[in-house]
């Protein structure tokens, strides 16, 4: 996928955006926020100022679930939700189709020629006033059918996540491969990660499809790799 | 507390009060005294402000006078009538909110065990049954459910007493009190019972007019807290001013309770509680 | 009690505050509590699962397990929480938890106890919003609840500004000449859940312990003199004399606040921090709030805007004679803030000469944050 990072662009209120603010959707158990959380890590790697939160709500498996991440050169200073994000991941086309998201409708208050990742297998149906809507804005608009493959490269629907982040990476550059892996390795490696209970079963979960620590890396950042490849940009 | 801790230094005597002096020329601590021993010493108990005929009264004149040892016990005490005689009690005790004294006697006794780890430091939480049996039995049951060791005393004068004569969940079915003015409609709480299924190890029930008794219960209380776990005690308080008696009548109206059998005397033991009673009377 | 207990170094607050080389970590808040925990030298540690929850006390259970903190449990309720901590101040320990919300209310009545009793409890409050309409959300409401219960009051902006002040609040809290409760404030989700680069001490070293003999009133375990004492003194009765007694505690109770002035000053650099205060408006907030503000701030100086800041850090003892000096001159004083009822724009048009100047907006309820235009329009507003 060749398409230049867009995130330096002009924007339509003029000032030159050296930061970037990504807004994750999904459903509870998708890894959304462990998606923010490796994100956020590899930017801080690599020098940069990060923040990263979740939504703030009772965590509940397949209930709507979104997660926030700034990224920027300079000390972030703005808190909570990002009200105005430059890219919207859509982590399961529920969050579209049956609106299982805190925000309605999904690109609501993104950023002018901003981006969106929508995980399908197939390009969705929008509505005419989401078509509208969106060309409206200059959205640029990708797909990556991420379920499909997490399946394949790692034979589990919990790399999803990993592949949402491919996308990301494939498009924007946000960061790069070298401290993506790092931070996926500070994630699930050695060193006592803090997840809340139900983060932690499913840390769990995906620890026990792999042999070992480096086994998980390595096959996730082949999921990775894969969603750079097959992520692609559609018409509206 | 070692008793160089509270003797007076040399050249002192005559500025300390002479309660003070009392305390330490005639005072219980590292003696061994009991109920057999009252008027032989000074008592912890100074003049305290409740009414004539009180059973709390007496009940924690007896209680402190069977504390196997006071020099090292602190009580925590809570709002009601028996917070009003605390202030005038000689060893460290705690006035804290209405009903939390199971709570706060939780952290107590586990800082204690912290900074004493080679030494005894017994914690008797002090209530009455508006206390215990109502606003803080949530409190209450879960420091016995968590296993705390401290002993629970209730002084139950089947009313909220010191608000003046209220209903509580202790008074006696069909008992007209404020708040119940066409009777209490349910059946007095069986606390005793509870205590025994919350995981008290000891639980007891008493009243003054068994001075002997009720110091044999709280030695033993005091003493398996600091071994097992929690134990209970609960005392009838005959209460002349919001039942309406006169105050001489108290010790009667005791032991017409007691014969009618509206207050029975009881003691559930649990069987290791049991073997360490058999154990402590035996080196007795 | 725990059955293992980790080594740790022993070092002056000096060291273990300002001197020791901090490591850069990316965590929550939740997690920066923890990392003060682990340092702080706390004996016991209570938490309650209340919602609204955050990580932070289970966390604190976690290094426990690990041998940090001596005595730790699960209480039965809020108000269980804060009774059994008072229990264990007053039998000499230090003691840790946290609240927020609803908890909050629900053991209000253990506050200014604390603070009556002489208690040097550190307690984090992260703030959420109070029913009804039942929520979870992060709204400073609380903070103006219990800004007089008798405790200081600080209130954090970051995850970096959590793990100092909780901190440092055990030292100033222990002061002999302050002896009182601290309350570190932090909203909830904004800064909990919030993850951050946090800078951090070794893991090896702590504070130095609590001498609870060096308090302004006896420890409650039987090793001074029996006399007859009790905590906390009981002066109910109808007399003059009790009426003095009760009347004379409460001002020491405060005079004790206002003692730890020099000792906030010292430790957290002031109750306040200033930048650009000769700017014409000034935006004064606390929380969240502040770090909203940068960001109109950055934007109101792309404009050509010139604003100043003032950050308050702590609220009781509050900074009365350093703001009223600030806004002196002034054209405006932005107040945004994080509830509904404006508390924080309250306490300062309390101490501002000419207070119509002082503007109580913009204000965010209900659990959204704060869009940082909010604040730039009213700059834009203020500055024409």
């Amino acid at each position: 996928m060749n398409q230049k990072t867009v995130i330096n662009k002009k924007t339509s209120n003029g000032v030159n955006r050296k930061s970037i603010s990504i807004r994750m959707s999904g459903l509870g158990g998708q890894g959304v926020i462990t998606a923010a959380h490796i994100i956020g890590g590899a930017a801080v790697l690599d020098g940069k100022f990060s923040t990263v939160n979740p939504f703030f709500g009772a965590e509940k498996r397949l209930a709507p679930a979104e997660s926030y991440v700034r990224i920027s050169g300079k000390n972030i200073y703005e808190r909570g939700e990002i009200v105005y994000p430059d890219v919207i991941m859509v982590f399961h086309p529920h969050v579209i189709t049956m609106g299982k998201s805190y925000t309605m409708p999904f690109y609501d208050g993104l950023k002018s020629n901003g981006i969106v990742i929508i995980n399908a297998e197939t390009e969705l149906d929008f509505t005419a006033e989401d078509k509208r809507n969106l060309s409206k804005i200059k959205a640029n608009v990708f797909y990556v059918p991420a379920t499909s493959i997490a399946l394949d490269v790692a034979k589990t629907e919990l790399s999803v996540n990993m592949a949402m982040m491919g996308a990301l990476v494939g498009v924007t550059k946000i960061v790069s491969m070298g401290d993506l892996k790092e931070s996926l390795r500070e994630r699930f490696g050695k060193k006592k990660f803090i997840a809340s209970a139900t983060t932690a079963a499913l840390d769990d979960a995906m620890k026990s499809k792999f042999a070992k620590t480096e086994q998980l890396i390595e096959k996730n950042m082949d999921v990775v790799k894969k969603a750079v490849d097959m992520v692609k940009k559609t018409a509206i | 507390m070692n008793n160089k801790i509270y003797k007076i230094s040399p050249g002192f005597e005559k500025i300390m009060p002479k309660d003070y002096r009392d305390l330490v020329n005639d005072g219980p601590f590292d003696k061994k005294l009991g109920v057999k021993d009252l008027g032989t010493f000074k008592e912890l108990i100074e003049e305290h402000p409740l009414c004539a005929g009180c059973g709390l009264a007496l009940s924690k004149r007896l209680i402190l006078a069977s504390l196997p040892s006071p020099e090292n016990t602190v009580i925590v005490g809570t709002t009601g009538c028996s917070s009003l005689s605390f202030a005038q009690v000689a060893i460290h005790n705690i006035h804290s909110i209405f009903g939390n004294q199971n709570a706060l006697a939780t952290g107590l006794k586990r800082a204690l065990e912290i900074r004493f780890p080679d030494k005894t430091k017994d914690v008797v939480a002090m209530g009455g049954d508006g206390a215990i049996g109502d606003i803080g039995l949530g409190m209450v049951m879960h420091s016995w459910f968590r296993g705390e060791k401290f002993t629970t005393i209730m002084f139950d004068n089947e009313a909220y007493a010191n608000t003046g004569g209220q209903e509580s969940g202790m008074s006696q079915k069909g008992a007209v009190l404020n708040m119940a003015p066409t009777g209490k409609k349910y059946d007095k709480l069986p606390l005793p019972e509870i205590a025994r299924a919350a995981g008290c190890v000891y639980s007891a029930v008493v009243t003054p007019a068994r001075p002997k008794r009720l110091e044999k219960m709280v030695r033993r209380a005091v003493l398996l807290a600091r071994e097992l776990g929690p134990t209970y005690i609960q005392i009838y308080c005959p209460c002349p001013t919001n039942y309406k008696f006169k105050p001489s009548e108290s010790l009667k109206r005791t032991k017409d309770m007691e014969k009618s059998g509206a207050y029975q005397i009881k003691e559930y033991i649990s069987p290791a509680a049991e073997e360490l009673i058999k154990k402590f009377e035996e080196e007795k | 009690m725990a059955d293992k207990a980790i080594q740790q170094k022993i070092v002056e607050p000096e060291e273990l505050f300002f001197k020791a080389k901090r490591e850069k970590q990316f965590i929550t808040g939740s997690e920066a509590v923890k990392e003060s925990i682990k340092r702080a030298n706390v004996d016991m540690a209570i938490s309650y699962p209340i919602t609204p929850q955050s990580e932070s006390m289970h966390l604190v259970g976690d290094i426990y397990a690990q041998g940090y903190v001596k005595d730790y449990y699960r209480g039965e309720n809020e108000l269980g929480v804060m009774s059994a901590v008072a229990g264990a101040s007053m039998g000499g320990v230090r003691v840790f938890t946290a609240t927020g919300g609803q908890g909050a209310l629900r053991a209000f009545e253990m506050f200014p106890t604390w603070a009556g009793a002489r208690l040097p409890i550190v307690c984090a409050f992260f703030c959420r919003g109070l029913n009804s309409p039942l929520t979870i959300q992060p709204d400073t409401i609380e903070i103006g609840l219990l800004l007089d219960t008798g405790m200081l009051v600080l209130h954090a902006e970051t995850a970096q500004d959590l793990y100092d002040m909780i901190l440092k609040s055990f030292i100033i809290a222990e002061e002999p000449d302050v002896h009182l409760p601290v309350a570190v404030f932090a909203d909830g989700f904004f800064v909990t859940h919030t993850r951050e680069i946090v800078e951090i001490a070794p893991e090896d070293i702590k504070l130095p312990p609590y001498n609870p003999y060096k308090a302004p009133v006896p420890v409650m375990d039987m090793e001074t003199p029996p006399v007859r004492q009790m905590r906390d003194p009981f002066v109910m009765k109808s007399n003059y004399v009790s009426y003095a007694c009760h009347a004379s505690w409460q001002q020491e109770v405060r005079a004790a606040a206002e003692r730890a002035r020099k000792h906030i000053n010292k430790y957290l650099g002031g109750l306040l921090e200033t930048g650009n205060e000769d700017a014409e408006i000034l935006i004064m907030a606390s929380g969240t709030a502040v770090s909203q503000s940068r960001a109109a701030i950055i934007r109101a100086e792309a404009e050509g805007l010139k604003v100043g800041l003032v950050k308050l850090k702590s609220l009781r003892p509050f900074p009365k004679d350093e703001i009223k000096a600030l806004a002196k001159g002034k054209k405006a004083v932005i107040v945004p803030e994080f509830n509904i009822t404006g508390w924080l724009a309250r306490e300062i048009k309390s101490v501002v000469e000419d207070n119509s100047k002082v503007i109580g907006a913009p204000r965010v309820y209900g659990g959204m944050t704060m869009p940082p235009k909010l604040i730039l329009e009213e700059i834009r507003r203020c500055s024409k």
